[in-house]
């Protein structure tokens, strides 16, 4: 038996019905894209402004015309003579590097704790590393001092280093990755015979990539701008780190402003190096939480 | 040689009880299949034999060992998880290679069993991909595969095949199967859907509420159900559960039809409340008002090789089986005969089988007689 089709004629939608809108297209894009250039130009700007006043000759330096009408590298020659900018630079990247692989190392452990083992008291214990958190550091800079004191570690780039080796912030982060790690994964690594000493690093941390890039970039960034702390420590331009020898070109009798925006242009070169090797797992880390 | 013995095996979680006490004794090389509804505790029974949890009471052993306190990895255990588990990181002989990695399996032994395992499970061309790469059934495979090459006593697969389309959850089926074939270690298979239990399985195992129900042959499952909860959970459709009771005569009544007595219940008390069971494919349909129980056709559904027709009998819903034909049913008054041989009957109250129903005598009335 067949049926044949009677061909209706068609009518238009009835004007109640809205009609679809592409996302992305039209005004509201323009509109969106105008703000986000804005905003760029926002941020930006005041690095460009450092970056074209350290090009600037010291009786030049207060122009306002957006790049400089004469080039001079007179504030990087003498940044580098008058403090040992490059020995800083070196200082504060050891610092950096190691504060951060520390941060990230004793985060994983204790994250992978908290995330995966009961234990007694275990929530009261991550809260108070939770709390430990939002305790200023000013609040413990007196006592961390008197114990580099005592150890004899005042004007040491160690001292830098030693009081950091903990972070609240990368334990809370990466022990909630943790728990958002798919649970057969690691009940299947059980099943193979790995421990969690293998199931952490083999396992997790491979996984977590996203996470840790995006942490690493965070304390990264923290440690290099760090200065109250160097600050009480160091004694000698030797042992302190570049955000200590920015501040030596302000001085009680002026700003020596072109070679401060130098020595600050040199400070900043290693962190704008530093997210362009990572900037795609931090985005890929920031879709992928998005996605999900 | 790992048999498999259950002994009073018993869980609960903060003091509620999610597993009431199973026995069972799985005989080495069976592929044994668990099958019940969600939350009826196999996979908790399985996570248990497997070691990711913890005994609360009774105790497992495999191989004549008791296996309560030991470790999952040292069990002989392997297990295939619903998700596959794969680790992501990881290339396929990655994955594959890990659990020999492990346990320090010397680089060419442990090359030879990749590929092997590789090769039973048509995986050799994806060996250097990664699992994000690969269609579901290849990453089920993988899993697989990553348990054969640790060469365990039991095999323990966790509803591998849910998460896979219709076709190939059939497919990895009759692999699943072959596997088995050409293994030949025990095998504990958790699962909800009753066609792969019955397909797969030497041995069913029906869970309901944390409690064994049932433990047979699927084919012994299927014909004799031990309780009013197998009866309808295994079979599709479903097998047609009546209300009944024993009349005044000893005979069993239907109360969708009490006049139409169907068969003597020896040893059953007048009143007892019963429920009889008929398999969908034990009721024809027919036209011929002279014989059978009248019913209306509410629905048929189409399945190809045969036809299910929903009627109803005095407002309850029987389902049958109707061989392919383009007859048109639905609304339609029918008249329904059953085959007495196929005739299930259960104490309403205690939900278990009774074999207490004699054939109908011939003095047993028009219905037995249709």
């Amino acid at each position: 038996m067949t049926t044949e089709a009677v061909p209706q004629p068609l009518s238009a939608a009835p004007a109640r019905l809205r009609k679809k809108t592409a996302a992305g297209t039209g005004l509201n894009s323009a509109a969106g894209h105008l703000v986000m250039v804005l905003m760029s130009i926002f941020c930006l700007f005041p690095v460009y402004w450092m970056v074209a006043t350290s090009f600037r000759p010291t009786n030049a330096i207060f122009e306002t015309s957006l790049w400089p009408t004469t080039m001079s590298l007179d504030n990087y020659v003498y940044a580098l003579n008058a403090i040992p900018i490059v020995q800083m630079l070196v200082n504060t990247l050891v610092v950096s590097v190691v504060v951060t692989v520390i941060q990230l190392f004793t985060g994983l452990l204790a994250a992978y704790a908290f995330a995966r083992w009961r234990f007694p008291l275990d929530k009261l214990v991550y809260t108070g590393v939770a709390l430990t958190w939002l305790v200023p550091f000013q609040v413990v800079m007196i006592p961390n001092y008197l114990l580099v004191a005592q150890m004899g570690l005042l004007d040491s780039v160690v001292a830098l280093i030693l009081p950091h080796f903990a972070s609240a912030l990368a334990i809370l982060l990466l022990a909630q990755s943790m728990r958002s790690f798919p649970k057969e994964v690691i009940e299947a690594a059980r099943m193979d015979g790995a421990r969690s000493w293998r199931i952490l690093w083999e396992i997790m941390t491979p996984n977590l990539r996203g996470t840790i890039a995006s942490l690493a970039i965070l304390i990264f960034i923290s440690t290099w701008n760090e200065y109250f702390w160097p600050l009480l420590l160091s004694r000698t331009p030797e042992n302190s780190v570049i955000q200590i020898g920015i501040q030596m070109f302000m001085t009680a009798e002026g700003n020596q402003w072109g070679p401060l925006m130098a020595a600050s242009t040199m400070a900043s070169l290693p962190i704008l190096l530093i997210y362009v090797i990572l900037q795609r797992q931090v985005i890929q880390s920031f879709m992928k939480s998005g996605i999900r | 040689m790992a048999e498999l013995v259950l002994s009073h095996l018993k869980k609960s979680y903060d003091g509620k009880q999610v597993l009431h006490g199973v026995d069972v004794t799985l005989p080495d090389g069976h592929f044994v299949v668990i099958v019940g509804p969600s939350g009826c505790g196999k996979s908790t029974l399985l996570r248990m034999i497997a070691g990711l949890e913890d005994v609360t009471e009774g105790t497992i052993s495999i191989g004549g060992i008791v296996m309560n306190d030991i470790d999952p990895a040292d069990r002989g255990c392997a297990m295939v998880f619903q998700n596959y588990a794969l680790y992501p990181h990881m290339t396929v002989r990655q994955n594959i290679a890990y659990p020999l990695r492990i346990a320090k399996v010397a680089q060419a032994e442990r090359d030879r069993r990749v590929e092997e395992a590789a090769a039973i499970l048509n995986l050799t061309e994806y060996l250097d991909r990664r699992p994000a790469q690969l269609s579901g059934g290849q990453r089920q495979r993988v899993a697989m595969g990553r348990a054969i090459v640790r060469e365990p006593e039991v095999f323990l697969f966790d509803e591998p095949l849910s998460n896979l389309d219709a076709l190939l959850r059939v497919q990895m089926r009759i692999e699943i199967k072959r596997l088995h074939k050409r293994l030949k270690a025990t095998s504990i298979f958790v699962t909800h859907d009753q066609v792969e239990a019955m397909t797969l399985a030497d041995t069913l195992i029906v869970m309901n509420g944390g409690r064994v129900e049932q433990i047979g042959s699927p084919a012994e499952v299927y014909r004799k159900p031990a309780s009013v909860f197998v009866a309808g959970f295994m079979g599709a459709p479903a097998m047609n559960l009546i209300d009944a009771s024993v009349d005044v005569d000893g005979l069993v009544a239907l109360d969708i039809a009490p006049h139409l007595p169907v068969a003597e219940a020896q040893g059953v008390a007048k009143g007892t409340p019963l429920v009889l069971g008929m398999r969908p494919e034990a009721i024809t349909l027919s036209f011929d008002s002279s014989r059978g129980l009248p019913a209306t056709v509410d629905l048929v559904e189409e399945l190809g090789g045969s036809r299910v027709a929903y009627c109803t009998v005095n407002g309850r819903e029987l389902a049958v089986v109707l061989p392919p034909s383009d007859e048109r049913y639905e609304g339609r008054e029918v008249y329904l005969q059953f085959d007495r041989r196929a005739w299930h009957l259960f104490d309403r109250t205690t939900g278990t089988r009774l074999d207490n129903l004699v054939q109908p005598r011939a003095s047993t009335r028009r219905l037995a007689e249709a």
